[in-house]
């Protein structure tokens, strides 16, 4: 088992032609849970740990949902295949900086459960797009089965039992990747953050907490967890990301008015420079493929071309950049292996016209 | 979601993190910036400011029977030890959990085969306040049918 078909593998966030949408990126819901009679991953001992994972790897991998699945015990892996499969949002930092974590991944990249990470499981399930309900009702089913074979730490009072206090009762985190260049070059980022945290929502940047928002691409969290029911906090959510979406077209119409040719001038610049440049930075690179998005988005480049956009947002961080090379890379090399990877993607774009949508 | 350690002192978040070791004995402490900065971190003073913060650290007053787990552990990790530790620091915890969640009863899901009373008795409220709300309006179709849920719900919360 290899982190190298991970990156082969057709899969929800970069091989879904067609599912990729405007403004939203991806949903995603996590539910937090934790085996009754056992310590959390933080408190066990190794002994307890090891025998935490047999027993979620050996229940999770006899589910039809995770039918020849991946199963990566972070212990055995190189550090390059553990920052791919964070880059790739399939694992956590935190889950990749230990030894006795694992994590099982569905053939599709759609569900991931980690195992003793801060809590004993985290079931995750991502879509591409927007579709709260649907990623909801996936990680519902998932937790159903895991719950039916594992015995769930649950109280009546507190729901279910989770190490840190941040996740107890529901144990759900719903999440939507918004990409929001919009609100950002209308000056309006700041106010929106600042409401969204206001109303219980957590706002981070593109790899989660403690990032910066790279390519305009924010995540966006319910942060309450306890005396709200799973509905609520989807509907929550739900409701804001709307209201995010108007307010990031708006913001759009707005600028591309305002701006006229200078609008397409930017948005050209973008196409060119990636294009041409001989070396890439991340950075550098995200903020200009970001403008391609929002061409694809706004009808100045062709629809169908924003799923190569997205590919390579996420083939273009510093590890899967390594692990396409297969061999570690400095800064430059990196930049080098960036940009020819960018450039063959992009050979064939047509010019960015003026917007339509 | 990671949770930072807090100062020994404040409770924010700590940044700064001391290691003394005397003798073969290992003390850690833990400082936000501005604690630091008036211990003076980096030279001998914060280390006098350590051995304050330590004299006063005081020693557990509660201890998880089922895995060891303590309150002075909790403050220093933010995090419990077990699913047991939820019942054992509960009245400890109380506040804190108004703090963090606003809410202290959970009303969501229940685990698979299982009862979902948080859930039943969210609704029971809920429905019991409709009801009167129905009554009301004069509303009697919709009274009705509440007053269905309510007796429903309420009979099933009592065979458990």
């Amino acid at each position: 088992m290899s982190v190298q078909e991970i990156l082969a593998d057709e899969n929800e966030l970069t091989h879904l032609l067609g599912a990729q949408q405007a403004v939203v990126l991806s949903t995603r819901v996590r539910l937090a849970r934790n085996l009754e009679g056992f310590p959390f991953p933080g408190w066990a001992k190794p002994a307890h740990r090891k025998e935490i994972a047999e027993r979620c790897i050996e229940a999770l991998t006899q589910l039809p949902r995770f039918r020849k699945s991946h199963v990566f015990k972070m212990g055995d892996l190189p550090d390059l295949d553990r920052a791919v499969l964070v880059e790739r949002h399939l694992v956590s930092k935190e889950l990749a900086s230990g030894k006795s974590g694992a994590a099982v991944i569905s053939r599709d990249q759609t569900c991931s459960v980690m195992v003793n990470e801060e809590d004993h499981l985290r079931i995750q399930v991502v879509k591409a797009g927007w579709h709260l309900r649907g990623t909801w009702n996936i990680a519902e089913q998932l937790d159903d089965a895991i719950g039916a074979t594992l015995g769930i730490a649950f109280s009546d009072q507190l729901g279910f039992l989770t190490a840190c206090p941040t996740n107890v009762g529901t144990g759900l985190r719903a999440s939507a990747m918004v990409h929001l260049p919009g609100l950002c070059l209308a000056g309006h980022i700041e106010k929106v953050t600042r409401a969204l945290s206001q109303d219980g929502l957590a706002v981070r940047g593109w790899l989660g907490e403690g990032t910066e928002a790279a390519g305009n691409i924010f995540q966006i969290s319910n942060q309450q967890t306890l005396g709200l029911s799973e509905d609520a906090i989807l509907r929550h959510l739900g409701g804001w990301v709307k209201t995010l979406v108007d307010q990031e077209w708006n913001a759009r119409r707005k600028v591309a008015q305002e701006e006229g040719e200078r609008f397409v001038d930017r948005l050209s610049r973008s196409l060119g420079l990636l294009r041409h440049a001989r070396l890439l930075t991340s950075a550098e690179s995200m903020n200009m493929l970001s403008h391609l998005r929002l061409a694809c988005d706004m009808g100045c480049l062709p629809e169908e071309r924003r799923h190569v956009v997205d590919r390579l947002m996420i083939e273009g961080q510093p590890a899967h950049v390594q692990a396409r090379q297969g061999a570690e890379l400095d800064s430059d090399g990196r930049d080098r292996r960036r940009a020819t990877a960018v450039r063959e993607a992009l050979r064939d774009f047509p010019e960015v016209g003026s917007p339509t949508a | 979601m990671a949770n930072p350690l807090k100062c020994s002192v404040c409770d924010a978040v700590a940044t700064v993190h001391l290691t003394q070791i005397v003798q073969g004995k290992v003390t850690k402490v833990d400082f936000c910036e501005a604690c630091a900065a008036k211990g003076g971190a980096g030279d001998a003073a914060v280390f006098k400011l350590a051995d304050a913060v330590n004299a006063v650290t005081p020693a557990p007053a509660i201890t998880c029977p089922q895995c060891g787990f303590t309150d002075v552990e909790f403050r220093r990790r933010g995090r419990l030890g077990c699913p047991s530790c939820w019942q054992v620091f509960g009245v400890a915890l109380g506040g804190l959990l108004t703090k963090v969640q606003h809410e202290i009863q959970h009303v969501g899901r229940a685990p698979a085969g299982t009862i979902p009373v948080g859930q039943l008795r969210h609704r029971l409220l809920a429905a019991q306040q409709e009801l009167t709300a129905a009554i009301a309006a004069e509303d009697y179709e919709t009274a009705a049918k509440l007053r269905d849920e309510v007796a429903r719900i309420t009979t099933q919360l009592d065979t458990l």
